[in-house]
């Protein structure tokens, strides 16, 4: 008996053998669920097309096999872990200021979020108390953050829908934030600027510089870049109505951020479970009851002016003092678990964190909220066109860094 | 910080499917519950009207070297804590647990994953197939007795092997560390 065997990504055969590219949309062995067997039998007229793994709209490396009939699409299935790097295991043979290093790399459009979850986590097992500065400090940076990966996002979201100019503008205001994060954190994407107990070095004049130049035009900025699109009629009328999820089919995904609140659900982490400076800071949650394409990108645009709001505060509120708290080198917390969830700017980022008493994580469970929205595709797509797959999974803002991690 | 009132409630309405107390710290409340329960105690903790713990906030699979778990988190607007439900006490060889898709739909993927990494087998789940690994691919990378290649302070004898291997590394000394986690 011969048993089938795809290649996998560590024979080091493939490069050899394997023509680069090449997928068959129908797997080389029988079907291992019922779900997938049910999902790979032809019906009448219907077709299989395989989407990626390079293709320029899916964000990342991700495969999307669409059964289609003429150009609708019935059903598809997406086929992840053409990025999987398996940070999981890595973190639990890293010490603990080691794993912050491999947290950016997830969601590498807001890497500073997905370091403040595992701070956090780390923070609550060894039971220390950050400064205040450092806290504000964090908030402000990640709020940066936040305005850089939506303005990024409404780029994508219209060059997904054929507009190419809005990309250009997103990315101008993008790399503002960007270099002023460089100036503080010496990084201009993977910051790896968190620490254990506060953050790796305190304000400096160039970023404080280059932040009061920007907040200066910073919000009529936002207005001028969003006429581009709020107003464009071939836009609205696209992307109106498309991808249509309720309020309870939401919650039923697990879904969470934006593409939660768009439904109606002012389920927000910062004002849900508060954590850092949050409750001490004023600021609205944003919601729309339509839960289409157009909410989740309006939502978006609302969000940015919430956050600069944020920052405004921080700036006035930030009190002086250190910011790190004093901690040794070599961490050993206390056998326990902890759990710390942020709001990140696709949804609620979080990290499950087990502690055996040794300088190494137990277990770090990495939850990452585009994971839960790539899946709700399968939800949005049947029944739209070919072209649409391509708006509603633009819309829900996934980054496969942080699905496949 | 802990939520005590929420304790109270939790052992009012769980008392007897608890498997031991209703741990606090920081801001998390934790029980543990036995896996063939997790349909039943996770319906109660979203259905019920003084609970409402209706988003699933995490749900993950965690292998402490003796048994495997899954590990729920769940929020509600009634509390100020996350609740952390740990379906406890499932064999290493044969780890087995209902599904809760009935719930959350989406823990299908969350469920798949724990089944990619842990080799967990959720009963319900339509579809169970691994999510990240190849689909030929055989061992289950997150457990405990999966060793990295560079691991060789904890796997005597481990050294540089190809990276899909069985559980136990083939040419490992008897009683081989594994490590295993430590409750407070």
């Amino acid at each position: 008996m011969t048993t089938i065997r795809t290649p996998s990504a560590d024979d080091p055969r493939v490069m050899l053998e394997q023509q680069a590219g090449a997928f068959e949309p129908i797997p080389p062995y029988p079907p291992r669920t019922e779900r997938e067997a049910e999902f790979y039998t032809l019906g009448e007229g219907e077709m299989f097309v395989n989407m990626g793994p390079q293709h320029p709209s899916t964000h990342g490396v991700l495969r999307i096999v669409l059964k289609l009939r003429g150009e609708q699409v019935v059903d598809l299935d997406p086929v992840l872990g053409y990025l999987h790097r398996g940070v999981e295991k890595l973190a639990e043979n890293a010490d603990y200021h080691h794993t912050i290093a491999y947290m950016d790399p997830l969601e590498y459009i807001s890497s500073l979020f997905c370091e403040w979850p595992a701070v956090l986590a780390f923070e609550q097992l060894l039971d220390v108390q950050v400064p205040r500065r450092a806290e504000y400090i964090r908030v402000l940076s990640t709020e940066l953050n936040r305005i850089a990966s939506h303005s990024l996002f409404m780029g994508w979201f219209a060059l997904d829908l054929g507009g190419l100019t809005p990309i250009l503008w997103s990315f101008i205001e993008r790399d503002e934030i960007v270099e002023m994060l460089a100036a503080l954190t010496g990084a201009r994407m993977l910051f790896n600027y968190m620490r254990i107990g506060g953050v790796n070095g305190d304000l400096n004049h160039e970023f404080m510089s280059r932040l009061g130049t920007w907040m200066s035009r910073a919000a009529s900025q936002v207005e001028a870049n969003t006429t581009l699109l709020n107003e464009n009629e071939i836009f609205v009328r696209r992307a109106r109505g498309l991808g249509k999820m309720d309020r309870e089919t939401a919650l039923r995904m697990c879904m969470t951020g934006p593409n939660l609140r768009a439904t109606g659900v002012p389920f927000d982490v910062r004002r849900a479970h508060p954590y850092s400076v949050f409750p001490e800071l004023d600021f609205d949650i944003p919601t729309r009851t339509e839960g289409d394409s157009l909410a989740r990108y309006l939502l978006r645009v609302d969000e940015v002016r919430q956050s600069l709001r944020i920052i405004d505060q921080c700036l006035h509120q930030m009190p002086d003092g250190p910011v790190m708290a004093k901690l040794p080198r070599r961490l050993t917390p206390r056998p326990g678990r902890a759990y710390a969830a942020i709001e990140s700017p696709r949804g609620q980022y979080a990290v499950y964190a087990m502690s055996d008493g040794t300088d190494q994580p137990f277990r770090l469970r990495i939850h990452d909220p585009s994971f839960l929205h790539l899946q709700s595709v399968g939800l949005l797509m049947p029944g739209n066109l070919v072209a649409d797959t391509m708006a509603i999974m633009a819309s829900l803002d996934p980054v496969m860094g942080g699905v496949d991690k | 910080m802990s939520d005590l009132a929420l304790k109270r409630r939790l052992e009012a309405r769980l008392a007897k499917r608890l498997r031991g107390p209703v741990r606090q710290r920081h801001d998390q409340t934790e029980i543990r519950i036995d896996p063939g329960e997790v349909p039943d105690v996770l319906r109660t903790l979203h259905d019920d009207p003084a609970l409402r713990f209706e988003f699933l906030s995490d749900l993950c699979g965690v292998d402490t070297g003796v048994v495997m778990q899954v590990v729920y988190h769940l929020w509600s607007e009634t509390t100020s804590d996350w609740l952390r439900v740990i379906a406890d006490g499932l064999s290493r060889e044969d780890p087995r647990v209902p599904s809760i898709t009935f719930l959350w739909k989406g823990a299908e993927w969350m469920e798949r994953e724990a089944y990619d990494m842990f080799g967990i087998t959720f009963e319900g789940n339509r579809d169970l197939r691994r999510i990240y690994m190849p689909p030929d691919y055989t061992s289950f990378p997150l457990r405990k007795d999966f060793f990295l290649a560079d691991d060789a302070a904890r796997s005597p004898g481990a050294g540089v092997r190809h990276m899909e291997q069985t559980h136990t590394p083939r040419n490992a000394a008897p009683g081989t560390a594994i490590r295993v986690a430590k409750e407070s």
